[in-house]
Formats: C-alpha cells, structure tokens, sequence
C-alpha cells in the first residue's frame, strides 16, 4: 500500500509545480483557470486506506504492466498508475501523444524503478489501454496479452421532479465544467422529471456564471464544426440556449451535444430512459444516492450532482471494466 | 379551411418545381431563378415547419427577406432524426423514407404529402444522364433489395421507379436479384443468358455498393459480361453490410467484371433527406457529379456554414428545389468541392479527435 500511497504524495508535489500549468494549457487546451481547477479538485490525491485496498482488490495482479494513454483527461494518468502499480511492480507507460505532460512528468518525479516511460509494448504481462473503442480494439487484434480496456464513456445526471431548480442547475454545472466536458463522467445528458425548459433555462445561468470564474479553452476547428452541427439540428428540434462557451439544449434522447460544455436537457421517460445508451454509461449523478442507484445501471458510477468529477480512488473510474473481469 | 389553403400552397410550389423538370425535359430555359422559387420554399417552410421557423430565428435570420437560396438557412441532416421535418400534419403522409438504423440514433424520416415531384424529378434526371443514349424500355436488373423487403427506403422507391418507367416487362424474380442480403448469382446469371441469348442490347444493372462487392467476391476473377451498350449505377455505402471499397476501385472492379467500359459504370449520389439525385460522368479532369437544375450542391464551411472559396473543400450544402414540403437546403456531413461541370465527392467529414474519454458522437452512433 506504502508504494500506491507514494504516487500520491509525488502527484501532490507534480502538481503543485508552478511550470507544469502552461504546459498543461499548451496541450490539454483547457484554459488556465481549467487547468488550475482540475489540478486544485479533480486530482485524486486524498484516498483513504479503505480507498486504496479496494483499489488493490479490484485489480489483476501481472507480471508486468503497460499502460496506454490514448485519450483521457489529464489527472486520469495518476488513477492509471496506481491501477498498473497496485497489479504489478514493472509498469511501462506510454503517455499521450496529444497530452503526455502530466502523466511524463509524474513518472519522472516518481523516479522510481518500478515505472518506465517507454512506447514499446511488452512481450509479457497485460497492458492497461485507456482510450477509444477503435483504439481499443486495434490493440486487441495485434497483441497476444490481455488487454485491459478503459474506453471512451460518458455521464449523465438525472433530475428528479422534486429537486431544486437553481441548486441543482448549479451542481450540474459543476460536473460540466471541469476538464471542459472531456472526461468520461461528465454529464452530457441530464433527465429530468417533468418539464425540462425551466431546468435548461437555469442550468444555461449557471453555465454562464461559472463561465465567468473558468472560461472554456479553445475548441479545435473540429470539435467547433460538431458544435455548429449539433447547435442548428437541435434549434430546429428543439430549444437552444447559448452563450459563447456553453450551450444548453431541450430536444429528444438521441441530440447527444459534443463535449466542450454543451449539455442535452431532455424528459425523464422511466426506467427504459437510459437503456439505448447504458453500455456507455460510466457515470450517473442525482441529487441524493439514493436517486441515483434508482436509474443507474448497475455498472456505473453514482454520486451526488457536483460530485461526479471527484470520483474516489478506489478502483478503476470506468466500473464497466469492472463488470467485464468479473463477470 | 387552414389546411386546404395550405394544401394548395404546397400544390402551388410542387407544381413551380415540377416547371422546371419539365423545361429541363425539354431543353426550354428554366421557368424562373432558382433563388425565386429557392426563397418561396424557404418562406413556405418557416411559416409550416416548425423547427425551420426556429432554426432561422436561431441563426438570426429573416426568412421574410430573403432573396437568395443561399441567404436561407440550411436543415442539418441530423434533424430527420430528432424531428419531424414537414410541413403537413402527420395524418396526411403518404410515404415516409427511413434512413438504416443504428444502435443508439434514431432512423432519420423525409415524409412525403406526395412523391409527385420525386418521381417526376428522378426519371427525367435519370433518363438525361444515366440512361443518356440508351433507349427505354430497356431490360433492368437490381442487385439490391426489393421494395418489398425494405419499404420505406427512398433508394428502393427510386429503384422501383426506374424499374417501372425504364424496365421492360418483367417479373420480380426476374428482376430483384438480392434477397435477405443474399445474392442469386444463378437468377442473375440466367436472366444476363437469356438477354444475350435474344440478342438484347443495353441492359440496366442497378445495385447498392455493398451488394455489388458481395458480387464481385463471389465472382473472383471471372468475367461475367452484359449485353453490350449495358450500363450499372451503384449507390449506397456500406454501413458494415460488406468489406469497404473505394469507389474509384469499385468502379472499376464492376468494369471489369461486366466487361463494360468504366465510362458505363455511374454513381449516383443521393439520400433519404432529399427529392433529387447527382450522377458522377467522365469528364477530362475526372469523375464529376452533375446536378439538375432543380438542385444544387454548395461546399459550405463547417464551422460558419458560410460558401467556400472556390475549388476549396466544403461539407455539401444541398439546395433541392424539389424538397417542397420539407427542407430545400439541408448540409451533410460529406465533403465536396465544386470543379468544373459539377463536384467532386470526397467522404465524410471526421469527428472531431477526442480531448479525453468523454464519448465521441459518431463512436456512439458506430
């Protein structure tokens, strides 16, 4: 446990690091402010005993571990070297060719024998891939090693009839914000029991106003040609509101926004609401657990709305994985 | 009373856009601009098509203003999956298209009040440039799926029409040659027999891309000629239902294997979403889509939507004027770009690479 509980403490020091933040703005391209939010609460330095044994006890030990980072955000290396180091004390890591800043320089402070940057996979032992489905599956069809997958995913918060409007508007918005909506917890979709344009008219207040405290970075000129698709199907379907760096839609189920800040607010329909999108369910929040665990599959995550960006280290984020092993 | 006033409207910009199918059958000049009737439909649209009375307020636009087709704005193609997109009430409908499905998006729909327009649209389009010097009736034969097996699909309703209005009498066995996604390459091989046996000249094959390539597999290299002056339009992608070609190569595959020139194998490029088709000719710069002159295709920027320069690659833009009672300007997500004569066809555009693990709109939608 002493070695997991190592990573932490380094991870602390890494991100405390003045010079590290542009350099994570340069790649992640979050804006200064994203970065310094994810790095202040969405890194996962403070896990309790009882976090990290049922982290040790949800992995397969290996002889040796490589560790793809394909695509995700950036505090999600830390979470993948305490997965690869809980299963094995060889870990290899091939950091992101788009954001290798934070998983680099955390396995350079590391200095520690056990890991080692490298792009070569091994011949022995099983490799930890984080990324898209394709990725996923490209990897799978070259090697002969088990093939670990954390795949691209998504969230989704559900807002009973009896919630708060404004209070819960705002706790969305804090699961939209962090990492610009790139993580695989964040929520893309939020059902709503009952009339869903007075909850988008508050979420696309408190989008706004959070707007204010950590601008959105910049898009890339394919993920804004997304925005400007999905913004003129989903006037036309539906109801639109939008602000420079944010985006707030009512139409159907099927009018999933792109990431970048742009949430579908769409109606509750019953226990079959989420089933044609479950298997890419990582994440459900609600206002109480309890609402939750009502509509969330049983794979994903649950927590409380504003805290679904803060999931604790205790296993892998992506609990389909999880189902997989075990099942 | 509404809806008979309505009715008549809609029966009045049919019949405007029906004029100009018949001026082009004619070789007439057209009856009027296409930004006149293009800013009609586009009026006609935003007073009884909800959503494009709301997708123009949203883009800031006065459609009372506008003058021009591309001032208009366009239906992305992605809202036939959210929305109704008509401007008549559900309870008129006499045909609905449906786009193939997939796991998690729902089938895009295109209704039809009437497929008058269509049809009228399609066989004179298709007798022009696809059928150009052949002589109808003409014996047909579909390497893809029959109306019967899938209904509401725009590309068999067109390939039955052909049928109907080009075709020599025939049966529909002798006719549909795909069941079930299987191919009867002995049906086929003893219709092609008995044609050649007779002494027949120009046969017309009409096919989906994925069902040519299951013929072409099960062919090898072997040579399974037509009666001379035969000619193939394939259509359609391949969504998984077969190995993917490249069209040039597919093509030329086809050529080969019907022992045509590839000259006499045509693409036509089409969609749920829209009334009217393009057709690729050979041209001295190459294989270039042609468009009648009741539609158009604009390479726009996919960010603004606003026209590129020219020769510069767009997403298209689609102005069909035949597109009555639904959407005359839709944009897709394909990438063109305007060359002499017509446009160019260069595949989809890409999503965007993903930032994170959040989950990609088209690795959703795979």
């Amino acid at each position: 446990m002493n070695e997991l509980r190592r990573i932490l403490d380094v991870a602390r020091g890494v991100a405390a690091a003045p010079a590290l933040v542009p350099k994570l703005v340069a790649s992640t391209g979050l804006s200064e402010q994203g970065v310094r939010l994810a790095l202040a609460e969405h890194l996962e330095l403070d896990a309790t005993d009882a976090e990290l044994e049922a982290l040790h006890a949800a992995v397969t030990p290996a002889s040796r571990v490589h560790v793809i980072l394909s695509a995700n955000v950036f505090v999600g290396a830390l979470r993948a070297l305490v997965l690869a180091r809980a299963a094995s004390s060889r870990v290899t890591v091939r950091p992101s060719r788009r954001e290798p800043v934070f998983a680099t320089a955390l396995v350079e402070a590391l200095g520690d024998p056990a890991f080692t940057l490298s792009d070569e996979e091994p011949d022995e032992g099983e490799l930890h891939v984080y990324g898209r489905d394709e990725t996923i599956a490209a990897i799978r069809a070259r090697t002969s090693l088990v093939v670990r997958a954390h795949g691209a995913g998504m969230g989704v918060a559900y807002v009973p009839a009896a919630a708060d409007l404004r209070v819960t508007a705002d706790r969305v918005a804090a699961d939209v914000v962090p990492f610009d909506q790139r993580g695989c917890l964040s929520p893309r979709i939020v059902f709503v029991e009952g009339e869903p344009e007075a909850f988008a008219t508050a979420l696309a207040e408190a989008l706004a106003a959070r707007e204010l405290l950590v601008p959105r970075g910049a898009l890339t000129p394919a993920e804004r040609a997304e925005l400007a698709r999905w913004a003129d199907s989903v006037a036309f379907a539906g109801s639109l509101r939008r602000g420079a760096a944010w985006a707030v839609a009512v139409a159907g189920p099927s009018a999933l926004p792109p990431p970048g800040r742009h949430v579908l607010v769409t109606r509750w329909a019953g226990a079959r609401t989420l089933e044609p999108i479950a298997r890419h369910l990582v994440a459900v929040g609600a206002p109480t657990l309890d609402a939750a665990r009502v509509v969330a599959p049983p794979h994903a995550r649950i927590s409380l709305l504003g805290e679904m960006q803060k999931p604790r280290l205790d296993g892998p984020v992506d609990r389909r994985y999880l189902a997989v092993q075990h099942a | 009373m509404a809806t008979c006033i309505h009715v008549g409207e809609s029966d009045a910009l049919h019949a405007r856009a029906r004029a100009f199918v018949t001026a082009f059958e004619r070789g007439a000049p057209m009856p009027e601009s296409f930004d006149a009737l293009a800013s009609d439909l586009a009026r006609f649209q935003g007073k009884h098509v909800s959503g494009y009375a709301r997708l123009a307020a949203a883009r800031g636009v006065d459609l009372a203003s506008v003058r021009r087709a591309i001032d208009a704005p366009a239906v992305p193609t992605d809202a036939f999956k959210l929305a109704r997109v008509s401007a008549f009430p559900e309870e008129q409908t006499k045909v609905t298209f449906r786009t193939s499905g997939t796991t998690v998006g729902q089938r895009g729909e295109h209704h039809f009040r009437t497929t008058a327009t269509y049809d009228c649209g399609a066989v004179a389009f298709a007798k022009a440039v696809l059928l150009a010097e052949l002589q109808a009736p003409l014996p047909v034969l579909v390497v893809g799926p029959s109306p019967a097996e899938m209904p509401d699909s725009s590309l068999t309703h067109m390939i039955e029409l052909f049928v109907r209005t080009f075709g020599l009498p025939a049966t529909a066995a002798q006719t549909y040659f795909v069941q079930g996604e299987v191919i009867d390459l002995a049906a086929f091989d003893e219709r092609v027999a008995r044609l050649l046996a007779e002494g027949r000249e120009g046969a017309l094959v009409l096919g989906t891309s994925f069902a040519f390539v299951h013929l072409l597999d099960a062919l090898g290299e072997d040579t399974f000629r037509l009666p001379s002056g035969s000619r193939v339009m394939q259509t359609g992608g391949f969504k998984g239902r077969s190995r993917e070609v490249d069209s040039d190569v597919l093509r030329r595959d086809i050529a080969r294997a019907f022992d045509l020139d590839e000259a006499d194998v045509r693409s036509e490029y089409g969609m749920t979403e829209l009334s009217s088709q393009f057709y690729d000719l050979p041209t001295p710069a190459g294989r270039v889509y042609v468009e009648p002159p009741w539609a158009r295709v604009v390479p726009v920027d996919p960010e603004t939507l606003a026209p590129v320069a020219a020769g510069d690659v767009g997403i298209a833009r689609i102005e069909d004027l035949a597109n009555v009672d639904s959407a005359f300007a839709i944009v897709t997500a394909d990438r063109v770009r305007r060359v002499e004569g017509g446009f160019q066809l260069l595949g989809r555009l890409p999503g965007a690479a993903p930032r994170g693990c959040s989950i990609a709109i088209d690795e959703l939608l795979a």
